[in-house]
């Protein structure tokens, strides 16, 4: 968890993510953003995120952004 | 039968009342009825363009659940049964916009290139055949990727297609937000219904007054552009406000009939004018298109196989920070050209996309230097001097870019942005003929212009502070509240110009 709020900050530095949950529903993450993080989840954790992994539940916070990574590596 | 008519009124008024007064289950058959008459009074022949691309999204919705319970197969065989359904649909769905659309355009490119004379087609371009397609599509993707379940009811479908408040010009809604409520018992609401109709009003405001004021000022700045050249600037001005009374307003009249029948919809512009970059631009003007197009093309391409082997190269050659965000802004570059052309076949409009998508790209590229100069130059990027600096740039490059919109070809564009900066004859204003009394009513109409312009901007200026004016009104005693509803009514035949004058809603069109 540490290392993955430690690639948000390289992202976004100015976004506090350990109490932030609201990153979509407040539109605090843009489209070049949550790409930006989608890239480096695939190549941090061998991940693969599909489009329908986009969702708001899967991004909002650092801790649902977490979940969907261990969801994805347990379904690899 | 255009939104603006006696009879839609008349129509309106006949489907809210029966609507309230038949059993409630029948509800939902009630609007189904009423959509297709009305899409029929536009052409009964485009009824079986909108059957189509009903039957066909149907039929995939439950191909496509299908294939997801069979059991017994694997996994990847099943992935690759629903990518080919999927496929399928779309080339069914776009191809047929693609067919009636785009056929000329290719026609014309094909003929200019190889100097061939293949003769134009007259295809029947049915009404609002790009909103109920994109509608259709979203849904097929949201059945493929498992976000919602396929409808099983043929019927109830043939209305999440063709519901009619929204068909003509959007907004394009999603499946998992409206579907149910097209389908709910509805009860009668009198506090709901006035709120649709302080909507229907205020929508019909911008559209006669603003809008179809703006239109005279705009046509002679455009269409007789060499005949007025000094107006360049000011035309393109107006087309702001016309573009922005007719397109917004329109949805303002098509959210309040919709809230009539208990449905709310997806809202489509947020006070655009607001912006402070031209992505927050389209976070507010035709949200419902640009949320279709980051969720249905810009994701998906984003994350395609070509692209994240083009990530990898662009991280090899630019390193990381800059080969993470050149795949991205690729991909955001191919999607306004798709905007561009479904704003029309021409190669302006894809001019127009492009404009869009490039600085948008630019910005993103940019966007760590962007952090870097500020915090080196000492620039508070909260404080309100900033932002209203943002927002007059992307005011004027949203202006720059109405040119390619508007112009009927991008030579004109680029000849008229010339004028705009090189001939300033403001009073050839005077000489612009409003109806057929010549100059007679011209400063009148220029007034009323600048006022309807005036009382839009207050309003989206309290709104955005935060400020809730439907409900303050409606806070407000009957007489106070009756007394505001009725200006505003009035003002419309009093101030406004015949919806004639520019042929209904441009965005009809699409």
């Amino acid at each position: 968890m540490d290392r993955l709020i430690e690639l948000l900050k390289e992202i976004r530095p100015d976004v506090d993510y350990d109490s932030c949950t609201t990153l979509i529903d407040d539109e605090i993450l843009d489209s070049f953003a949550i790409l930006s993080i989608v890239g480096e989840l695939e190549e941090e954790y061998g991940v693969v995120v599909t489009p329908a992994d986009i969702i708001p539940e899967n991004f909002n916070s650092a801790q649902a952004l977490w979940g969907m990574v261990q969801r994805l590596q347990a379904e690899a | 039968m255009s939104l603006i008519s006696m009879e839609f009124l008349i129509f309106v008024f006949a489907a809210v009342l029966g609507y309230y007064l038949i059993p409630k289950r029948f509800q939902w058959i009630w609007l189904l009825i009423f959509s297709y008459i009305y899409y029929a009074s536009s052409g009964a022949v485009y009824i079986l363009f909108i059957l189509y691309t009903t039957l066909v999204t149907y039929g995939t919705g439950l191909a496509l659940n299908v294939m997801e319970n069979q059991s017994g197969r694997e996994k990847k065989a099943v992935k690759k049964s629903k990518r080919g359904i999927l496929v399928l649909a779309l080339v069914l769905d776009f191809g047929m916009l693609a067919v009636l659309k785009y056929t000329n355009f290719a026609i014309s490119n094909f003929n200019m290139l190889f100097h061939a004379g293949i003769p134009f087609r007259n295809f029947l371009l049915p009404l609002g055949i790009s909103f109920y397609t994109f509608q259709s599509v979203g849904y097929v993707m949201d059945v493929y990727w498992r976000r919602c379940e396929p409808e099983k009811n043929l019927f109830r479908f043939a209305l999440f297609v063709s519901f009619f408040p929204q068909i003509l010009q959007g907004p394009i809604g999603r499946y998992q937000r409206l579907a149910h409520q097209l389908y709910e018992e509805h009860s009668f609401d009198f506090t709901r219904i006035e709120r649709g109709l302080q909507l229907v009003i205020w929508g019909y405001f911008k559209k006669l007054v603003v809008a179809e004021t703006a239109a005279i000022f705009v046509a002679a700045a455009f269409d007789e552009y060499q005949t007025y050249p000094g107006i360049a600037i000011f035309g393109v001005l107006a087309y702001t406000a016309q573009l922005y009374g007719d397109f917004s307003g329109g949805m303002d009249v098509v959210i309040g009939i919709a809230s009539l029948f208990g449905i709310e919809l997806d809202e489509n512009f947020k006070r655009p004018f607001f912006a402070v970059s031209i992505t927050d631009f389209w976070h507010r003007w035709h949200i419902t298109l640009g949320t279709w197009m980051k969720d249905y093309v810009f994701y998906p391409l984003s994350l395609s196989r070509v692209m994240n082997r083009f990530g990898k190269l662009c991280k090899r050659v630019l390193g990381r920070a800059y080969g993470r965000v050149v795949p991205i802004c690729l991909s955001n570059i191919v999607v306004f050209f798709v905007v561009g052309i479904w704003h029309g076949a021409a190669w302006k409009f894809i001019v127009y996309g492009l404009y869009n998508g490039f600085i948008i790209a630019f910005s993103g590229l940019m966007a760590q230097n962007y952090r870097k100069w500020m915090k080196n130059c000492h620039i508070d990027g909260k404080s309100k001097g900033w932002k209203i600096f943002q927002i007059a740039r992307t005011f004027l490059l949203v202006n720059i870019s109405w040119f390619f919109d508007r112009a009927d070809t991008v030579p004109q564009a680029l000849s008229m942005m010339k004028n705009a900066v090189t001939c300033f004859h403001p009073e050839d204003l005077l000489k612009v003929h409003v109806g057929t009394a010549g100059t007679v009513y011209t400063v009148l109409a220029l007034g009323i212009l600048a006022a309807g312009c005036g009382v839009i901007f207050i309003v989206s200026f309290l709104q955005e502070n935060g400020m809730k004016i439907r409900a303050m009104i409606a806070a407000k005693p009957w007489l106070v509240r009756w007394a505001v509803y009725l200006i505003l009514l009035f003002s419309i035949p009093m101030l406004g110009q015949p919806p004639d004058s520019t042929g209904g809603f441009i965005y009809a069109q699409f």
